[in-house]
Order: C-alpha cells, then structure tokens, then sequence
C-alpha cells in the first residue's frame, strides 16, 4: 500500500463531539475537585462521583442502544476518558466502559446490564487467570473477567479482594487463581476478545493520560506566570518556558494521535492496528516527561503533598503502568510492520488491512 | 474528526493520471542526480517543463493561464513529487503575497514569465547579524529619484544563484521602531552590483551570501508601503510557520511541515526495507530480532506523533523527530548508513545518510525551532515575553 496515499487529516471535534466533551467537563470540574479526589485516597474510588458519571453515560454511550447502552461511539468514551484524566476523577471509568463493550460482544445481556447499572461492576484481568495478579479496579469488584486455558473466563469470588494500596492510588488488588469460573467463550475467539478489550483499555487510557498530562501542564504554567525569582516572574526565563512548550508540543500531538487511533478503531478498524499501541506509548511517555516537567517548574512546593500538581504526577504513572510495559507497545508495531507485505514499506499511511495477529 | 481515505470524482482522478504521467516523464535519474551535485532544493529546467502542462502555481485561475487545481488534488500534486524525490516548485510559496501587495507593472514583468517556468524567486529574509530575528535587517534601501538604492547583504539565500528575483526585505527608517522601518521588494538579481557567493551546507544544500552595493531598482520592484514591509511579510511568514492553521485537514493550506518531514519517511522506508532484506550470517533478518523490531516501532511511533502535531506545535517536534531519529537509524544499520547515494553497499539512495544531515539544517532553517518555543510559550501557553538580560 501507498504512504503517499491522499488521506484526510483532520483531527477536529464534530459539534455533537464538542458537547460531550464539554459537558464532561463540565461535571467533572464541578464533581471531581482536588479535595474530592483526595478524600478518595487512597482506594481512588468516590460511589457518588461514579454514579453521577455512569449516569451522564460514561458507560453506556459505548454500548449499542439495542444491548441496552446510549448508542454513541468508540470516540465518545474516548472524550469522555480524556475528562476523567484531566481531573483524575476517582471512578473505574475505563474498565467498566470496556468490560461492557466486551460483554456486548460475548452476548452476556444479564452481566452486561450489571455493569450499566453499577450494581455488578466487573473487572478485566491483563494476564492469565492461572497465576496470581494485580488487576485494575478489582478491589471494587466480586467479578473478574480472563483468560486461561479454557477461553475466556468470568471468575466470580465470595467477596471483593483486598486493596493493594499504591502510588496511582488506584483500587488495585492481588486476585488469586481461585473462585468459581463460568466460560464465557472458547476458541480463538476468546483471545481476540480479549486482546481487543485490551487494545480499548489502552485506547481509553492514552486518552485519559493526555487529559492528566494537560492539567498538570496548565498547574505548572498558572505556577510559572505568578512566581518571581530575583525580581522577574519564572515563565520568562527560557530554560521554564521551553521546558513548558515542550510539553504543550507532546500533549498537542498525543492528542491527535489518541484520536486519530481512536477513529480508526471505530471506523476502519484493523485498517492501522499499530496506531492504539502507538497513542497508548506515546500518551504514557508523554505523561511521564510532562508530569515531571510540571512537578520540577514549582521545585520544592511541587514536591509537596498539598501541590495539586503531585496528584497528576502520581497517577501519570499510577494509570499508565497498569497495562504493562510501552516497550512492548514499539515492539508490537515492529510487529505490525514486519508483517506487512515488501511492497507495503511504510511508517503507517496505508490503509491495506493486515492479519488481524494475535493482539487483536 | 475523519480520516478516511479522499474519494477522487472522475474529473479529479482523470488530472491525477495525468499529474503521475507527467511527473513519471519528467523525473528520472538525472534530473535527480543534478540536483544532488548542485545541492538544490529546485531546478529550473524541470520548472519550466512542469509549467508546460501548466503544473507550475497550479492554484493559479484557468483566466491567468493558470490550472485552478482545488487543495486536493494540489495536495496529490505534492505527494506524486514528494514520492518521487522530485524538485521544489517554490515559486508559488512566494508569489502569493508579491502578487497581492505589487504594482500592476511588477505583475505584467513577472507573471508571464512565471507562467512558462522562466523565472525562479527566492527568499531574502534572513542576515548574518540577526540570524532567526528576521526583523532586524539592516540591508539598506535609499529612495534616489524614482529608483531605490540597495546597500547590504543576505545570507542563506537558498537558490539566489539560479534565481531571477528575491523576495526581499530591507530597512528604509534606521530610525523607526524595529518592525516599522521595514520595506519589501520582488528585487531583480540580475542586476550590476550584486554578487553572490556559495555557501555549502553539510546537509548538502548549496545556499548563499548575496551582497548589495549600490546596486539600483525601479520604484515599480516595491511591494506594499514603505516602511510596511512587516506587513507584506507576515502573510508569508504566517504560512511557513503554519500559524493560522487548525488542522491539516485537506479544507487547510498544505502546510511546509510536511515537506520538513518527508526525508525522515524516505529514510524510514529504507530501514525497514533493508530490515526485511537483509540477510545476516545466521540466515536470519534484521527484523527478525526483537530489538530490531522494537526500535524501528518507537521510530515509526515517534513519526506518526510528528504527523499528528498541528501548526507551530508540528514544526518543533517534526525537527526534533527528525533529529533524533534520523540518528537511531544510523546507529541501528551501522556504517553501511553512513555511504553515500551510489556508493558500494549504500542503503537504498542513501536517504539514511542524507537525512541524519538534512536534519540539523532542518532544526534551524526558516526560523530555528527555539524561536518556535517561544511563540509557543507566549501565544500557546500565555506565559511572559522572555527577558533578555534586563533582571535584576
């Protein structure tokens, strides 16, 4: 396929696009304040702020109106995760909005209403269930969803697992191998689910990381106007404003990244499956370098506890590191690349589907 | 938000035939292997030949002798150039705001000759002293009778020798404020009293230093008002910066970004052909090693990040991508990276080797990316105007 190939390019919000991101805004400004996110510590879970969010949508517009969801897009959970990042609002956002988009395609309406409604959350386990791990937002949860041996599985325990307290925050818990299982599906089609959901899961995150990693820029730059050092405000000395544009630059472009992956996974999926590996690394470095650059322009009271910017940089790598390593994200588009036939040489301009591989 | 592939109507895709014929004709080896001895970005011969199927200034109207391309298929224009390697057309960069801010008489003398791709213009922004503070120019021009009076010089005026007129700005009021003593011209350089010098780039560009000694112009060469010179080129300026420009959807001007970019594609595409080709002791490939396959993902990665950064933003981290990329690919292929197009054993045509130069030039022409920084961290982010050695 062809890298000169004429694509359009543009990376604008539609304007049903533009009130959902806005609206979520909206709420999560009024909703998810600092001291609201501090309270949550250290579980990063609010019930209140989770009800108020699922009720906006913040699960169902993933799911088709037929399977009982609002029947938005890919794209508008994407928006909507952006927000939760933008004020690390304490909700399992992500992986309930995943779950039940995996749910609809496993065909389980009964578990599938649980998660709409909040009254059965579920959690999705990265790794194989035949070892013991930590799996994001378990500690909410009786129910767990992965893979073993058999397919895909829903292990189902007598009661929440214990929080595994941590930087991020997050409600993170040890789940042991043990419980009852349910197969929910086997065959080849159990690991495409379930590397699909991933796939989602990182979208969504990238997503929120380029949010989180834009709120921190903006604490640092409100910091960098109003503090002076020997008689100038700091934000005129190049050596902080670079460092500060260079974060602008890395969120301006992530940005567009995460949705353009995120389009092209709602749209002309499989078309480039290298972009959702590319936006979640991308958004991860990003949020590691623009969270320490945001820390390190208010120096020792960036440091401190009660500096908002240090809740941004704890989560940056809190959420980021959940999903595993973004080394592994460059080498799977390596995959994706070496996979592609010799005509198609290309850094990703083609629109030539692939073999869907084993990630997706 | 779209990303879908540009659906061509019949009348379009009957022109982009006709662009890939044209251009399969026109561009060959050659035409290639000159430009690379002369280090030039253009090539006049090649202008001239393009002008014949009216794809010189392919935006201007049918009524001018012109082509009225639309943006896409301007848009397939430049890609068909781009896949092939092809010369720059740079005149339609320039002619624009000469067209919009110079006399009646200026038009009639060089847009026939523009038309037939007989004339080449270049930019005279920048001079020794001032470097990227292009509104420091110190290149004088006096009003003596009808005519004006050049005294100065310009450097890096890349295509100066094979070009026929220069964009140029010079200061007419030493007194006034900075910006506001500023004059433009379409300058004639065929003209006693001008001298140009090379200067050769490690990039391989050859660029100049064009000096002015009392070197004489009509009145009719003057673009816009004196002393307005600021305003004839923010216009220009505004574009080669990509400011202005929300997105790159194909509704939006083609931004110079894009052409910043493409070596390190080139280069790209190389790597990853001579990762799949190459056969090592062991029978195995290059891309069959994880490493291998992991750094050529984190570059791809960090171009199509390139790709997605829009305006100013896009300048800086297409320069700095470029930068740091182009060198992991040497470090990645070793010394054979290193040979030159033709060489014995060089990568492909060497687009590795040239690109790992071309970059450094990259970070700096057309105003270095610190300046960009800067119009960041003002215009984007509202912080302070920089101090420049007044703290206490």
């Amino acid at each position: 396929m062809d890298r000169f190939e004429l694509r359009h390019n543009d990376f604008s919000l539609d304007e049903e696009q533009e009130a959902i991101s806005s609206a979520a805004r909206a709420l999560l400004r009024n909703e998810s304040p600092p001291r609201v996110v501090r309270a949550a510590e250290p579980m990063g879970y609010d019930a209140h702020l989770w009800t108020q969010l699922r009720d906006f949508g913040a699960v169902s517009i993933g799911v088709p109106a037929r399977s009982g969801g609002a029947g938005g897009s890919f794209i508008d959970l994407m928006l909507v995760a952006e927000q939760v990042g933008a004020f690390t609002a304490p909700v399992p956002m992500i992986s309930q909005a995943v779950v039940a988009r995996l749910l609809v395609e496993t065909g389980q309406p009964e578990l599938l209403a649980g998660v709409l409604s909040g009254e059965r959350p579920i959690a999705l386990a990265p790794d194989s269930l035949d070892r013991p791990q930590l799996v994001p937002d378990a500690a909410l949860v009786r129910d767990i969803i992965g893979l073993d041996r058999n397919g895909l599985m829903l292990l189902s325990l007598s009661e929440a697992p214990a929080h595994a307290p941590n930087q991020g925050n997050t409600p993170l818990a040890w789940v042991e191998p043990k419980g009852d299982r349910r197969l929910l599906v086997d065959g080849e089609r159990a690991a495409q689910l379930h590397a699909q959901a991933l796939t989602e899961w990182r979208l969504l995150m990238a997503a929120a990381l380029v949010g989180l990693t834009d709120s921190a820029l903006w604490s640092g730059v409100e910091f960098a106007k109003t503090r002076e050092t020997m008689g100038v405000s700091i934000g005129s000395l190049q050596g902080v404003s670079f460092q500060l544009a260079d974060v602008a630059i890395a969120v301006g472009g992530a940005r567009n990244l995460v949705r353009k992956a995120a389009w092209m996974h709602e749209h002309m999926r499989g078309v480039r499956p290298e972009l959702a590996a590319m936006a979640f690394a991308t958004a991860n470095r990003v949020a590691t370098e623009g969270c320490y650059t945001a820390v390190h322009v208010q120096g020792g009271l960036g440091f401190t506890v009660e500096a908002d910017v240090s809740l941004f940089f704890l989560r940056a790598k809190g959420w980021g590191a959940l999903m595993g390593d973004p080394a592994r994200e460059y080498e799977h588009v390596g995959d994706v690349l070496a996979a592609r036939g010799r005509d198609d040489l290309t850094c990703g301009h083609t629109r030539q589907p692939i073999a869907v591989g084993a990630r997706e | 938000m779209d990303f879908s592939p540009v659906q061509l109507n019949a009348q379009q895709q009957s022109v982009r035939d006709e662009i890939v014929a044209v251009l399969d004709d026109l561009v060959d080896d050659e035409l290639l292997d000159r430009m690379h001895r002369n280090g030039d970005v253009s090539d006049n011969e090649f202008v001239r030949k393009l002008a014949k199927h009216r794809l010189s200034l392919p935006r201007w109207p049918v009524e001018r002798g012109g082509r009225a391309l639309d943006e896409t298929l301007v848009r397939v224009l430049e890609n068909e150039l781009d896949r092939r390697r092809a010369p720059r057309d740079i005149n339609s960069n320039i002619w624009g705001a000469a067209e919009q801010h110079g006399s009646p008489e200026l038009h009639d003398e060089v847009r026939p000759k523009l038309l037939r791709g007989e004339a080449r213009l270049c930019l005279g922004y920048t001079e020794s002293e001032s470097g990227s503070d292009i509104a420091g120019a110190k290149l004088r021009a006096v009003k003596d009778g009808d005519d004006w009076v050049l005294n100065g010089s310009k450097i890096f005026t890349t295509g100066a020798e094979a070009a026929d007129y220069v964009f140029l700005l010079t200061r007419t009021d030493p007194d006034a404020p900075k910006h506001r003593g500023l004059t433009m011209f379409l300058a004639p350089l065929k003209t006693p009293g001008v001298e140009i010098q090379a200067i050769r780039t490690f990039g391989g560009e050859r660029t100049n230093a064009v000096y002015f000694t009392d070197v004489r112009i009509a009145d009719r060469y003057r673009l816009g008002a004196v002393n307005d010179g600021w305003t004839v080129l923010r216009g220009p300026l505004d574009k080669e910066h990509d400011f202005g420009q929300k997105s790159h959807s194909l509704k939006e001007p083609f931004g110079m970004w894009v052409i910043r970019r493409s070596p390190l594609e080139h280069a790209f595409e190389d790597a990853l052909k001579w990762a799949k080709e190459t056969v090592l002791e062991d029978g195995s490939r290059p891309i069959d090693d994880p490493v291998v396959r992991t750094r050529l993902g984190r570059i791809a990665t960090d171009i199509e990040f390139a790709l997605c950064t829009d305006g100013p933003l896009g300048r800086v981290a297409a320069a700095d991508v470029m930068t740091a990329a182009s060198a992991e690919l040497v470090d990645l292929i070793g010394p054979r990276a290193l040979l030159p197009k033709g060489a014995p054993g060089a990568i492909e045509r060497g687009d590795i080797e040239y690109a790992h130069r071309f970059a450094q030039g990259n970070a700096t022409y057309m105003g270095t990316v610190e300046v960009f920084r800067q119009m960041i961290a003002q215009h984007v982010l509202g912080l302070p105007r920089p101090h420049m050695g007044r703290a206490k």
